[in-house]
């Protein structure tokens, strides 16, 4: 049995008061007892020892299972004794065992994993979803949209027969006018579309909105606003580890640009419905144009999370304008009469509820 | 008891010891998407904890990184979930025009987000209390805050019916009432702040905005008369009185606002501290206006020189400066300062956690 101390450089609490000990320790192989004048602690095999923060040249033990339990020394404890002690936890056990460099290596490479699969999983989930579910989920998400929906039965005829023309083997359930004072389109869960009011006042012709409107079909065929819904939900259990704001901002940041793929491939689906329904694409990518001025710019308007976006920009108005033939002999998609119901669709239809004053 | 530099409480780190705490812990949090943060908030606390000095000896942070993450965990799957289920559904109802049910589902639910508020203020003292150690003792509370949060709801509710005039009433005995639950080894803090204390700052930190609002009514009053009066040159330039008034009104609102907030909560924190006792202890916090006031432009100079990399030394800071700005006076007999019997809680703040509440 070896021996230390008494001296004023071990120090010792028993946890049961705050009166300070300058034990003697004595140890073997197996474990240590502490002496002091009133009263002993021990033995305990060294095992049950716990280093805290050795700080300011300071060693401190614990003892497992005793609460306030300490064994301290001023400057470093002899060779023969720190043998049996343990090594101080420093950035946390899992990565003082493989090491720091390592361990960042480690788990940068699985949150890269990570994030990759936040990006693409939803896009893999959303396909295997019912029909049936997004159509309950979107239905109990809109209902009548508060009896803010626009129709007359001459509207109502004109708006099917753009359907018929730009996504009839699309499964729409409804495309709506909504008596809302905003410039915007939006596809929502379940096969709805609406076409706010505003956007519709904007338009100088059929064929502007044809093009919004082919662009939403794009969105409720390749149910992106279902996929939105399932990144959302799951970017925000993954990033729940980072703090509101930083998770919020790094939320945003990946659903848009996620979202712009999403918008090039509704674009894309837009312009050869068109060109199918022998429309011209030139009004859709003036319209575009003007839009930009009017929103001042680049700006994604997301109104409501689950709300796919029409971001406006000049690169997507060169998308549609580029895909204009020359020379070809494009038709109207609608005639003049079924162009001016639906444009007077909200002012002829009586019992409407009034836009809400505030925007969502 | 010797105390060499007068004060009781003193700080003894630097920052380029915590640099290699803060630099590390910043790069972990990110290579694990935020996971790490938990360990991270640990080791910042054990470092500050251990370089902070009462009376002879340093306090002893004793807190673990898993039991945070047990903590936000915890929080996330009682309460977020539901929460998100319901601020769905919420927006659905108002789309579909239910707003009055919407509002009926709503009220009561941030009633509830509110009382967890005030229960997680309460919880985060009782939680850090039972993890910082001095001398082998710690602290803590057998209340758990459920019935705070209580008072924290109809306190501030009351406060706010005679135009908020009740508020540093509210503040204060909310204050008494959570410190007064707590104790220290086998002593109970008690808390005696009066909402007399601190009325006239507040009545200055209420009423200067009305006085801006007076002043700037008539300053642009006046300015659109002489307009009108005196028509200019040039009608579609505005006079300089146009910029300067709003330049003044910039600065009133960015400027002024903030610093009549931070004088109101110096003294509020001076008084709230001032009150606290323990046993013979009595507590004194010596930060005037002036202290905080450059403690909150180092703390923006700091992250804006350092394009925001310096946030990673705010918490240092604010420690820092609350132990250097802490003191106490009276008798602590070591021998009678014996082991907490409370009930230590099984896991970290995470309700304070979720809702982003700071320490000071």
């Amino acid at each position: 049995m070896t021996h230390l101390g008494p001296d004023e450089r071990i120090w010792h609490y028993d946890g049961a008061s705050a009166t300070r000990h300058h034990p003697r320790i004595d140890w073997t192989a197996d474990g240590f007892t502490l002496r002091w004048d009133t009263g002993s602690s021990g033995p305990h095999g060294w095992s049950a020892l716990v280093p805290v923060d050795g700080t300011g040249g300071r060693a401190v033990y614990g003892l497992r299972g005793q609460s306030g339990w300490r064994l301290g020394f001023t400057g470093a404890p002899p060779e023969s004794f720190v043998a049996h002690l343990p090594l101080p936890a420093r950035y946390g056990r899992w990565i003082d065992r493989i090491g720091l460099w390592r361990a960042i290596g480690l788990f940068g490479a699985i949150a890269s994993v990570v994030v990759v699969l936040a990006l693409k999983a939803p896009g893999w989930i959303a396909p295997h979803i019912p029909r049936s579910w997004e159509d309950r989920l979107g239905d109990a998400m809109i209902g009548d949209f508060g009896g803010r929906l626009c129709e007359t039965p001459q509207s109502a005829a004109a708006i099917e027969k753009l359907r018929r023309e730009l996504g009839d083997d699309v499964p729409i359930r409804r495309i709506g006018i909504a008596n809302v004072n905003m410039v915007n389109a939006v596809a929502l869960p379940g096969g709805h579309i609406l076409l706010f009011r505003k956007l519709i006042d904007e338009a100088d012709s059929p064929d502007e909105v044809a093009g919004v409107l082919a662009h939403e079909i794009g969105h409720v065929r390749n149910r992106d606003t279902l996929t939105a819904l399932v990144r959302q939900l799951g970017l925000s259990v993954i990033l729940g580890g980072f703090n509101g704001q930083v998770g919020g901002t790094i939320n945003g940041l990946l659903s848009m640009s996620y979202s712009r793929e999403a918008e090039k491939a509704a674009d894309d689906y837009s312009i050869a419905a068109l060109r199918a329904a022998n429309v011209s694409p030139l009004p859709t990518a003036a319209f575009f144009a003007k839009l930009t001025k009017l929103s001042g710019g680049e700006t994604v308007e997301r109104s409501t999370s689950w709300m796919a976006s029409t971001p406006v920009s000049a690169e997507r108005a060169k998308a549609f304008r580029d895909s204009a033939r020359k020379g070809q002999a494009y038709a109207p998609s609608l005639t003049r009469a079924e162009w001016q119901a639906i444009v007077n669709a909200c002012r002829d239809d009586k019992d409407v509820a009034p836009p809400p004053s505030f925007g969502f | 008891m010797s105390d060499d530099q007068g004060r009781a409480f003193g700080f003894e780190g630097t920052w380029r010891d915590y640099a290699p705490i803060a630099f590390t812990n910043l790069l972990l949090t990110i290579v694990t998407l935020g996971v790490y943060r938990f360990w991270a908030t640990t080791r910042t606390r054990r470092y500050l904890w251990s370089r902070t000095r009462f009376i002879d000896e340093p306090l002893e942070w004793t807190g673990t990184g898993l039991e945070l993450l047990i903590g936000f965990l915890l929080v996330l799957v009682i309460f977020l979930g539901p929460l998100l289920f319901f601020q769905f559904g919420i927006q659905a109802l108002v789309l579909q025009g239910h707003g009055d049910i919407a509002f009926a589902i709503g009220a009561p639910l941030f009633l509830l987000i509110f009382y967890l508020g005030g229960v997680a203020r309460f919880r985060m003292v009782r939680y850090r209390l039972s993890r910082t150690f001095w001398h082998g003792i710690r602290g803590g509370s057998d209340d758990k805050g459920w019935a705070y949060g209580w008072s924290y709801c109809w306190r501030y509710i009351v406060a706010m019916i005679p135009l908020y005039l009740l508020v540093p009433w509210a503040m204060t005995s909310l204050w008494n009432d959570r410190w007064s639950a707590m104790s220290f080894g086998p002593y109970r803090f008690s808390a005696k702040a009066m909402p007399g204390q601190i009325y006239k700052r507040f009545l200055l930190f209420y009423l200067v905005p009305f006085i801006m609002f007076i002043v700037m009514a008539v300053f642009g009053g006046a300015m659109f008369a002489t307009m009108s009066a005196a028509p200019q040159a040039d009608p579609s330039q505005p006079p300089a009185g146009f910029w300067l008034f709003f330049a003044a009104l910039f600065i009133g609102i960015y400027g002024v606002l903030p610093v009549i907030a931070l004088i109101f909560y110096a003294k509020f924190f001076r008084v709230a501290i001032g009150s606290l006792s323990l046993d013979t202890l009595d507590f004194h916090f010596t930060a005037r206006s002036k202290a905080w006031l450059k403690l909150i432009l180092g703390d923006v100079a700091l992250v804006i020189f350092t394009l925001g990399i310096g946030a990673i030394f705010l918490s240092y800071r604010h420690w820092k400066f609350f132990v250097t700005h802490l003191d106490a006076s009276g008798e602590i007999s070591l021998s009678q300062l014996t082991q907490s019997t409370t009930a230590a809680p099984g896991q970290g703040e995470g309700l304070a956690d979720a809702f982003d509440i700071g320490a000071i």
